[in-house]
């Protein structure tokens, strides 16, 4: 257990979780801000790889295969939003049923294979894990950042725009936007529909990072993302109330939840345990705002 | 102006908590009408008003505001002609948005929503000036979330908002009950004078008979889903509170509840 | 500092939980020449004899202390297998097993220059997202051994056995390209043999069963393949076959035990021994990996279960070995 292996495993945790960071920034819009928790995003997770990969291999633009797996992604949060809004589905069960129609959908847009590979010898591609040490423009980490700080830019901007209030304030107070004249329901597929195209986003870059797309590759995704927001406002919440600056919390959580996971391997740690040891990691971290409570408030008593 | 024709609503119907909350109430306002309502406990004042905006669809009777039939529509649809404040302070404001933000949410009620600015450095100006009319001091705080600031503050707050884009028809529900009594004060005395320089046409519900007699150039005193008084004008200001409470007597049948009485 | 107490305090948990179940992962040696990592993608009988297989002829070849394997079982989650891959990369180990397609698929993404070697894999072009070149060999930092026992022999067994079966019942995971990739071939296979044949997929371990007694009321048999969801889950699949009759043909011998009644089986522990062989070749022998060809499983073998076949009432022809 040396800490130089440790040391140089870090490059490729800090790449992986700045891009599940963009998949958590997604899950902190519906979950914080629009205050509906979306598990969509278990099956969108493996959506924007499929649509991005099969393109690619099938010869198209990379920039195009990007756009249309956000843009699928949109499409599967405008599902979830209908069965939600116009159905009357509560909103959990409406995530959870779009992502058991998008397992179909996903192996369809594959041609029924479940897992599809993609080299990043023969098709161009924007990220690859084989580049975590290079020093240059090709490293994740580098465009990671860059994408990181373009998609916070935009959303910072959007939600500062009307149509962004009237999201935020459906999220905050649906009975006073309701009074305010805003649509709720039109929010919240506004709301969704975003969500779910920037984890389309993580998911076309992922799956071109790992040099693959598989059907099950999004499963336990929303554990990864709420991980991440969670972590992000228990470190976080007090130091960034800046909307731009709760974005990037938001991805250096899952930067900080993937470094913990590289901590514990290195350590030697039985992979089989790896998931109880996520589990109560997020536990952790959940308990710390409940647990501050309660000792504030002890010790106003004594 | 406004014209309730004949609204009904039931509560649960066919069930045992069936309730009967308005029975065929017509009421019909002019311009600049200030109303304040009064009745006991479950009278259908308040659902007079949440019929108005729309929570709900009635079961019969036409809704029409400024000639404008909204009895179909759903309640964001209506906002374009309403201001309302609620009971509740926490109802009329976003917690987690800004003073500045909910201010500018108000002013573009009814509007379609775009991809502009949500807050135009023009409009913090005037927002600046309207604030300090409260005389609260939070035009010093434009930034700050609503959730930080008091019941009164917000319910100051939910009253400008209600206002800025002035509309037809002002709904106040009991929206000082939830306020201590000095804040109460204060909030009436704003609200009065809010409509009063802007001639708006209000429906204020309240328990407090004083209050009702004092606000306004009419009174309406509902029971068990009827209007069963109805007082303008001259005859409104030689009001009493004992002439109101005989009045209910002879006209119900029935003895006040206690809270009226109270107060 | 408040915050950086707290920060403290989870870190110390984690630390505290790892400690408890910490070992298990790599083997202690004192002098160290070659490091292997070994990736693999879950935990079931197959995959782990290829595993042991492999480290076997590797030890056999260049000595127990000269050999340190880190071993790591990815619980079939995705991300875990990145961030195993990610581990062993930076590690800069000599050589990486891949023990299943997505390990093999994130280790070719991570390194060009570090030696890759699938093992369990039933589609190399596949799973890389490439042709193989004319020798059979892939041009990359990648090679292996394929468990893809021959097809049409499998289709010859079923024949064999049920001469007058009508349909056949083609039962596999959706998820798993392998699978798709065999009952596809198998179709064909069946085609040219005259039998029916009907997909029956399900999605993972919760529908199996349901699926499995679909395929029960309308087969005469049942085929699975190499399927890694189905392996971890026999013991279902046996619950509803054996009160309904219907005998499945595996792909494998460990389905085969759990609820087939036979097989035409390569061993995995055969075909891990053969990817280690291929290892030392590299390592010690410094050949090139990107110039040699896939190879295939060593001859398969027909084997039946015992207990199966009595309970069925099925009769086995005698070059049937029992497993």
């Amino acid at each position: 257990m040396n800490i130089g292996s440790l040391i140089s495993a870090l490059p490729g945790a800090v790449a992986q979780g700045l891009i599940w960071g963009i998949m958590a920034i997604g899950v902190y819009l519906t979950y914080k801000v629009l205050d509906i928790a979306d598990l969509t995003v278990d099956g969108t997770m493996a959506t924007g790889g499929a649509v991005c990969v099969m393109m690619l291999l099938n010869g198209a633009n990379l920039w195009l295969a990007i756009l249309c797996a956000v843009l699928a992604g949109m499409i599967a949060g405008l599902v979830t939003g209908i069965f939600h809004t116009a159905m009357g589905i509560p909103a959990i069960l409406a995530g959870i049923l779009t992502q058991l129609s998008l397992y179909s959908v996903n192996l369809a847009i594959m041609g029924f294979k479940a897992n599809q590979g993609i080299n990043f010898r023969t098709t161009r591609i924007l990220i690859s894990s084989r580049n975590v040490k290079v020093i240059g423009f090709e490293n994740p980490i580098f465009i990671m950042i860059i994408v990181t700080a373009l998609l916070i830019g935009v959303l910072y901007w959007f939600f500062g725009t009307e149509l962004g209030a009237s999201l935020r304030a459906t999220g905050s107070n649906e009975h006073m936007a309701r009074a305010q004249g805003i649509n709720v329901n039109v929010s919240k597929i506004i709301g969704l529909m975003i969500s779910n195209g920037i984890v389309a986003l993580s998911s076309a870059l992922y799956s071109q990072y790992q040099g693959a797309v598989d059907v099950n590759m999004g499963r336990g995704g929303i554990v990864i993302g709420l991980a991440a927001v969670i972590i992000s406002s228990v470190i976080f919440g007090k130091i960034f109330h800046n909307f731009a600056l709760k974005l990037m919390g938001v991805s250096l959580g899952a930067v900080i939840y993937y470094i913990v996971i590289q901590i514990v391997l290195w350590m030697g740690l039985n992979t089989n345990m790896l998931k109880l040891l996520s589990a109560l990691v997020v536990a952790v971290f959940l308990a710390i705002p409940y647990w501050k409570g309660k000792f504030t408030k002890g010790a106003r008593h004594a | 102006m406004l014209d309730l024709i004949n609204i009904s609503k039931t509560f649960n119907p066919n069930t045992i908590n069936q309730k009967v909350a308005l029975d065929g109430v017509s009421l019909h306002l002019d311009d600049g009408d200030f109303v304040t309502m009064i009745g006991s406990n479950g009278a259908g004042k308040s659902t007079l008003l949440n019929a108005i905006a729309g929570e709900w669809p009635v079961d019969s009777g036409r809704i029409i505001i400024d000639g404008n039939d909204v009895t179909g529509l759903s309640e964001h649809k209506r906002a374009l002609w309403l201001g309302r404040v609620f009971q509740d302070p926490r109802l009329g404001t976003a917690a987690t948005m800004q003073i500045i933000e909910n201010l500018a949410l108000a002013k573009r009620r009814g509007q379609k929503r775009g991809l502009k600015i949500g807050v135009t450095k023009a409009e913090k100006d005037e927002y600046r000036e309207q604030l300090a009319t409260l005389g609260l001091g939070l035009e010093d705080r434009l930034t700050e979330k609503v959730g930080l600031l008091s019941g009164g503050q917000r319910q100051a707050l939910t009253l400008l908002m209600a206002t800025l884009k002035k509309p037809k028809l002002l709904l106040l529900d009991e929206h000082t009950a939830a306020l201590d009594p000095r804040t109460a004060q204060k909030v009436l005395t704003l609200s009065d004078q809010i409509v009063t320089e802007n001639k708006l046409m209000t429906m204020m519900v309240t328990h407090n008979m004083k209050d009702a007699i004092r606000y306004g150039n009419r009174l309406i005193m509902m029971n068990a889903g009827h209007i069963i008084l109805d007082i303008k004008g001259e005859e409104k200001q030689k009001l009493t509170v004992t002439d109101l409470m005989e009045q209910f007597v002879k006209t119900s049948g029935e003895e006040l509840s206690d809270r009226a009485l109270l107060s | 500092m408040k915050k950086t107490l707290i920060i403290c305090l989870a870190l110390i948990m984690c630390l505290t939980c790892s400690t408890v179940f910490a070992g298990g992962s790599s083997e202690k040696a004192a002098k160290t020449t070659y490091n292997v990592g070994i990736c693999q993608f879950v935990q079931h009988v197959a995959l782990d004899a290829a595993t042991q297989g492999f480290e076997d002829a590797i030890i056999e070849a260049l000595g127990k202390d000269n050999v340190k394997f880190n071993y790591q079982n990815a619980s079939a989650d995705m991300a875990t297998v990145t961030t195993i891959i990610n581990s062993l990369v930076s590690d800069k180990v000599d050589l990486i097993l891949a023990n299943a397609t997505p390990p093999l698929q994130s280790a070719a993404s991570a390194t060009d220059t570090i030696p890759i070697l699938g093992t369990s894999i039933t589609d190399y072009a596949t799973a890389l997202g490439m042709p193989l070149d004319g020798t059979g060999a892939t041009g990359i930092n990648v090679s292996g051994a394929c468990d893809l026992a021959p097809l049409d022999k499998q289709a010859d067994m079923i024949k064999e056995l049920f001469p007058n079966a009508k349909t056949v019942g083609l039962l596999y995971c959706s998820a798993e390209a392998n699978s798709i990739y065999q009952i596809t071939e198998m179709e064909k296979y069946l085609d040219k043999l005259g039998i029916k044949h009907t997909r029956y997929a399900f999605t993972d371990s919760n529908d199996v069963a349901s699926v499995t007694q679909s395929a029960c009321s309308a087969c005469d048999v049942i085929y699975i393949p190499t399927d890694n969801t189905a392996a971890s889950c026999t013991e279902a699949i046996r619950n509803v076959v054996e009160p309904a009759k219907v005998p499945v043909v595996a792909g494998e011998e460990g389905i085969c035990s759990g609820c087939g009644v036979a097989t035409l089986t390569i061993s995995y522990y055969d075909l891990g021994y053969t990817t280690g062989k291929m290892a030392v070749q590299i390592l010690a022998n410094g050949a090139d990996v990107s110039k040699m060809p896939i190879e295939y499983a060593a001859n398969p073998i027909k084997k039946y279960n015992a207990e199966l076949c009595k309970s069925l009432g099925i009769s086995i022809p005698s070059d049937y070995t029992a497993i």
